[in-house]
């Protein structure tokens, strides 16, 4: 334990907020890592953090003082889209181009559906203010911009009580000179207003797409800056003086006051965390080539560590519904086209709810039964079979209680709806019914893998599985097999493992700008400059000096529509770099699409994006120190119709060794259960993750 | 008629049935997104006219890539014609090629066929197919889809079952010859290697499959996914009315002085099967827009597929439930060598017809009529020393239902398509858009209001430019539901203005253009559902205060009457009652 008296350093402390819980993850300096579980106050998160963050440094005998950087992921941003709550925002736009942001890209996200309903716009149309102005592609000036129409929209806003304004022009990627001067004249007139300007967070061709970013950026911002204001105050209040970093969509985190400028960066932040931890946690056990999965009581989240570092998308959607594992049925939510770490959803976890459709076939999800009234064995109401009931069934859960025994739960219910819902209607016995059950919602989770792998050109056979959240152990070895992945972990903390993964991230912060130009007709010098500026302006935005510094470029096929990212060098490009290129985008086709373009028009950069990262997290990998293990009897477990039911020990992560034991173990903690079947292997590695074999 | 439910009762086990469909559909989805990533055309990768399918060894669709709904049932007489043609000469390696309606079972010249017979363990087990609509395949005009066109000769370059790949040799004669006969070779031979590619994922994919659930549970999978989308599609079929529902409907017609080409549908609903009848429907026309009969088949399966409240997975045993009829020499069942290019015109007023017809049985399941399929306007020329031929597809609008307003900017029914972004056709074109936006007052009027017009400007920055278009649903709007309005009517206007003219909705030939010339095009507004007097009187006013409605509409079609005040839009209640009350 370290000592009060003299904290030679200050701790690293991560606080992930949760619809249910908030999860505290104290980081100390020899790896160890206190976690604690408090209930979320959505009137006002911050007082649930600095609550749970009180609690857990008292059970440790610490003083708040001892806190230096807190880590912080959280879901507001999400949700103020998803509950409409933002601010009254307002968009300024071209003439003849309001509708833009409403048309979207006309594409609807379900087919053959006559009643599909399009969500409103994040702006009305009556708040969609066009004033006249004109730019062409290249960003010279077809019509000035008229300074009378801005007066007029300004009356307009004041009139209509406007908090945050968005200012998007055609071509403003190529010239942002309109945009900034009505920025200039918005902040003159209105000095509180949130202005988000569509060249500063989105300088990238394609209107809709800009539109969008830029509009959801100003509709989250005074919600987001207010929240990290209250944070910030809140925890300062209590003592505790150190940085407030926040975790981003892409994986890094930034100091939050920089995050309140660019809201939109951490939409996606919660389960970003957990991938940052994964990714961190297989560079500590040496595997470079991971899926993760998360899964927790309503979905299961599939992402690709490849080579060691996480991939990333800026194909997104806000509020889209549950991303489907399939990416070909898009336009259910609003395009958001900053870059989120790539990661596929199904609606599958322990409280989806099992049914029949009409012809009979037996489905699991995406409805779930959530946290009230449950699974039927919460005893609170349930009246529908779930995956918790099956896996009760099976004997994979505990038949008497959840999370450490914290949570009792009546079993026998499990069976009576196991029967009367599944069994008998499919005229199978008990246990076969509920395998079923645990089959198919493993045969769900494989979509979500497959749209980060093989729909990527990678071949999940050539992956660890690395499974964490409540569901994860439970379902890796299935899941596994039907992907023909052999080894799976599951690491420490997995049921807190986002806040984990919060204490483990970089600092991180990067910034893309178009350029649209053939690899043989680039200007190299003025292509350096913008390089260089960018840099500087992410350095001095990250404010670390010893940032390291990643330079990209998104490349295509001349005439393509999608891009691919290749590294490019950290120095000036020369004219042998720049003819290296298209060999180098052609490897990336390969890789991804299985063939290269030998007649292709030449190769195009489409954008750059330089992105700067500063290491603060410990090198030192993550283990949970125990306070007791707790023996549990042997019970049976149905491990499928081929091998049945098996008498099986039940023991703790402490009690596995590192020498490989043949399963049947059944491996209960406070943070969720691992199922290891009769035909694999089991072990605990030196980072204390439970390491799996499946033979081939 | 055909209503014979299959035995009950699964023969595999329903989660293996769920294990093996999942499969079935990511594979299909995987070829899918290989296209789309790799493609090179903006029609297939933009719009996504292209669709992929897993086929069992007989041909049968089992799974589909969900890209464009109107591709529904296209592999169907395409697998069919190629098993009967190619019988006891398909072999492992081989890679079939074909595009023509009448000798392949096409659809047009533009759809070009790419399919891979899967063998594993020397045995035929199943097919990898994709089709893309192709950029140009050439024939008169740029694009390949002249309305113009009196028959297939003139239509380009037609292909009957070709081995593309023969035991994994390639043939390269046969894209020399594609490379020589269309406009834009880099393009198609592009977006074909893509196709090729797609077919390779499927077969490995396929095969991974197989080891890994066995080959007789495969098969036993394959033959019960066919029976259970029957079962369900029988169960839903079951739950609508008896009855015989007919519509008629009506495209404008063809060129400068059009004559009304009719349409004439009875869909006869007789326990868990449906009947459908096209008789007397037009004859075929001498111009581009018959639609082969697999095209015919596919507009009805995604109608009725489109009523369904089930997720009836996308295989054949969906379809045997249906029949359809269409009496040869109809435009709906074209004989050869009559012109089909562009038939997508017509395939979009098909489904539209069919429901007009279902809104009579299934009232709370179907929107009144929308804008219909998109409008393709062809503008090429020469810019810079280039030939450049730039077409969209511009959509689209919907009708209103009995539970909401149409909905704006959204794909027609039958084709799930995208904008091209304003940014990259000014990057790329000699083309200026001066406005995009939705029309005030266009929407039917009803309890729920249609969903608004939208226009597109373009501005010519180039001289002597060509100008072709293909719309619909000018002289016959959009139809409203159950005393709702008929949408705005479609329009396509040279210079709007005193000195405007007014350009025919199908173009037979082209029109030049000069630089700085504005082409305008506004497509039809959606078909309103109920009364306009029954409308709530605040959804009015938040209408007017979008801009989406105007006062005077308020007043003289929906029978508000709103006052402009300081803080906003009022109404003046008593004055709506009153005028609300006079039947007049």
């Amino acid at each position: 334990m370290v000592d009060p008296s003299c904290p030679t350093r200050k701790l690293r402390i991560a606080a992930d907020i949760g619809g249910t819980f908030t999860d505290i993850a104290l980081m100390r300096d020899d790896g160890g890592v206190i976690t604690r579980k408090a209930a979320s106050t959505p009137d006002d998160y911050a007082r649930g953090v600095v609550r749970g963050i009180r609690e857990l440094m008292a059970a440790q005998g610490l003083p708040l003082s001892a806190i230096g950087d807190v880590l912080h992921g959280c879901t507001i941003a999400t949700n103020t889209i998803l509950e409409r709550k933002g601010a009254r925002t307002a968009l300024i736009t071209t003439r003849g181009f309001r509708d833009v942001l409403e048309f979207r890209r006309i594409r609807v996200p379900r087919l053959y559906d006559p009643l599909y309903v399009k969500p409103a716009p994040l702006v009305p149309r009556n708040l969609r203010l066009e004033v006249t102005e004109r730019l062409d592609a290249t960003g010279s000036v077809v019509q000035p911009l008229d300074e009378a129409d801005v007066a007029g929209t300004i009356a307009v806003l004041e009139r209509e009580a406007v908090e945050a304004v968005a200012v998007c022009f055609l071509h403003a990627y190529a010239n942002a000179a309109h945009e900034q001067r009505v920025g200039d004249l918005l902040r003159a007139r209105f000095p509180e207003m949130f202005v988000t300007l569509s060249s500063d967070i989105l300088p990238e061709i394609r209107e809709y797409e800009r539109t969008s970013t830029a509009v959801i950026n100003a509709y989250i911002g005074p919600i987001v800056s207010r929240y990290v204001r209250a944070l910030d105050a809140a925890l300062h209040d209590a003592g505790i003086d150190g940085r407030l970093l926040m975790m981003q969509s892409s994986g890094g985190i930034l100091d939050a006051a920089r995050v309140a400028e660019v809201p939109a960066r951490i939409i996606e932040c919660g389960p970003a965390a957990g991938v940052i931890g994964a990714m961190r946690q297989a560079g500590f056990c040496g595997e470079r080539n991971v899926i993760t999965l998360d899964m927790g009581g309503t979905t299961a989240k599939a992402s690709l560590i490849e080579n060691g570092a996480i991939t990333r998308t800026d194909e997104y959607e806000v509020a889209g519904g549950i991303s489907l594992s399939s990416r070909l049925v898009k336009g259910g939510g609003c395009a958001l086209k900053l870059p989120v770490i790539d990661i596929s959803e199904v609606g599958a976890g322990g409280g989806s709810i099992v049914w029949f459709d009409r012809g009979g076939a037996l489905k699991v999800g995406p409805r779930s039964a959530g946290a009230t009234p449950g699974p039927a064995c919460y005893d609170a109401g349930g009246s529908e079979a779930t995956v918790t009931d099956a896996n009760v069934v099976l004997g994979f859960i505990n038949p008497t209680a959840l999370a450490g025994g914290t949570m009792p739960i009546r079993a026998d219910l499990s069976h009576d709806i196991t029967r009367t819902r599944v069994a008998e209607p499919l005229g199978l016995g008990l246990h076969e019914a509920a395998w079923s059950v645990h089959a198919v919602a493993s045969a769900n989770m494989m979509r979500a893998v497959k749209a980060v792998s093989t729909y990527r050109g990678r071949n999940p056979a050539e992956f660890s599985l690395m499974a964490f959240g409540g569901n994860g152990g439970i379902f890796a070895v299935e899941l596994a097999r039907q992907l023909q992945i052999r080894r799976i972990v599951v690491p420490p903390g997995a049921g807190v493992f986002s806040a984990i993964g919060l204490g483990l991230a970089d600092i991180a912060f990067g910034r893309a700008r178009a350029v649209l130009t053939r690899t043989d007709r680039i200007d190299a010098a003025a292509l350096n400059t913008s390089l260089r500026t960018m840099e500087t302006d992410v350095v001095g935005t990250l404010g670390s000096a010893e940032a390291q510094v990643r330079r990209t470029a998104m490349m295509r096929y001349a005439g393509q529509a999608f891009e691919l990212s290749v590294p490019l060098p950290d120095h000036d490009l020369g004219l042998g770099d720049l003819a290296a290129l298209p060999r180098a985008f052609d490897a990336e086709h390969e890789r991804n699409y299985g063939h290269v373009l030998a007649d292709a028009e030449g190769v195009e950069i489409i954008a750059v994006e330089v992105t700067a990262t500063a290491v603060v997290a410990p090198m030192k990998p993550p283990w949970l120190p125990v306070t007791a293990a707790s023996g549990q009897p042997d019970r049976h477990a149905f491990f499928g119709p081929e091998i049945g039911t098996c008498e099986t020990p039940v023991v703790h992560r402490r009690n596995l060794d590192t020498q490989a034991a043949a399963g049947p173990i059944i491996i209960e903690e406070y943070e969720g259960t691992t199922i290891v079947p009769p035909d694999a292997r089991v072990r605990l590695d030196a980072q204390d993750d439970i390491v799996i074999e499946l033979a081939a | 008629m055909n209503d014979a439910a299959p035995r009950p009762g699964p023969k595999v086990s329903p989660f293996v049935l769920e294990i093996v469909r999942n499969a079935l559909d990511a594979i299909a989805d995987e070829l899918a997104l290989i296209i789309m990533r790799t493609a090179y055309s903006s029609i297939v990768r933009d719009a996504m006219d292209y669709s992929t399918a897993i086929c069992d060894a007989d041909g049968s669709t089992l799974a589909q890539g969900l890209t464009t709904p109107l591709h529904l049932g296209s592999f169907f007489d395409a697998m069919q014609n190629l098993r009967r043609t190619q019988k006891g000469r398909v072999r492992e390696g081989d890679l079939f090629i074909f595009n023509d309606p009448y000798l392949a079972g096409g659809q047009h010249l533009p759809d070009i066929y790419v399919i891979r017979p899967i063998f594993v363990g020397g045995s035929l087990e199943g097919w990898a197919t994709t089709v893309a609509h192709h950029n140009d395949v050439g024939g008169i005009v740029p694009g390949s889809n002249s309305i113009g066109s009196v028959d297939i000769f003139q239509e380009g370059l037609r292909l009957p079952v070709l081995k593309l790949h023969d035991q994994g040799r390639e043939n390269p004669a046969i894209y020399d010859i594609i490379a020589a006969n269309v406009r834009v070779p880099d393009k198609v031979i592009g977006d074909l290697k893509a196709q090729v590619a797609a077919c390779t994922v499927g077969e490995r994919e396929f095969r991974v499959m197989v080891a890994r659930f066995g080959r007789d549970t495969v098969r036993a999978c394959f033959a019960e996914l066919h029976d259970y989308a029957e079962r369900l599609a029988r169960a839903e079929f079951a739950e609508i009315p008896d009855g015989t529902y007919r519509f008629a409907n009506t495209i404008d017609g063809l060129g400068a002085s059009p004559e009304p080409i009719p349409f004439q549908v009875a869909v006869t609903v007789r326990g868990s099967a449906i009947h459908v009848d096209w008789t007397g429907t037009s004859p075929q026309v001498r111009a581009g827009i018959n639609a082969p009969i697999p095209f015919t088949r596919a507009a009805v399966y995604a109608a009725l597929r489109s009523v369904l409240a089930s997720d009836v997975p996308n295989c054949e045993g969906f379809t045997r439930p249906i029949t359809i009829v269409a009496p040869p020499g109809t435009i709906a069942n074209p004989l050869p060598p009559a012109a089909c290019g562009a038939r997508g015109v017509t395939g979009f007023r098909m489904m539209d017809c069919m429901f007009g017809a279902l809104a009579q049985a299934v009232p709370s399941r179907v929107a009144a009529d929308g804008s219909g399929g998109s409008t393709l306007p062809s503008i090429s020329g020469v810019h810079r020393g280039k030939t450049f031929v730039f077409v969209e597809t511009i959509m689209g609008t919907w009708g209103a239902t009995a539970t909401h307003d149409g909905q704006e900017g959204v794909a027609h029914m039958g084709a799930n398509q995208s904008n091209v972004p304003v940014e990259l056709i000014e990057a790329e074109y000699p083309l200026r858009i001066e406005q995009y936006a939705m029309v005030s007052d266009s929407g039917g009027a009803g309890r729920h209001r249609g969903g608004l017009a939208m226009v597109r400007d373009f501005r010519i920055l180039a001289d002597d430019v060509s100008l072709t278009v293909r719309s619909d649903k000018r002289r016959f709007p959009p139809f409203g539901l159950h005393g709702g309005g008929s949408g705005s009517p479609s329009i396509s206007i040279i210079n709007p203005g005193p000195e405007q003219r007014i350009l025919p909705v199908l173009t037979m030939e082209p029109t030049t253009l000069r630089r700085g010339d504005l082409f305008r095009h506004v497509i039809a507004g959606g078909g309103g559902y109920g009364p306009a007097r029954e409308r709530d009187p605040g959804l009015v006013r938040d209408d007017v205060v979008l801009g989406k409605v105007t006062i005077a509409q308020a007043r003289d079609v929906y029978r508000v009457v709103l006052t402009e005040m300081a803080g906003g839009i009022a109404i003046d209640e008593a004055a709506t009652r009153i005028l609300r009350a006079d039947a007049s």
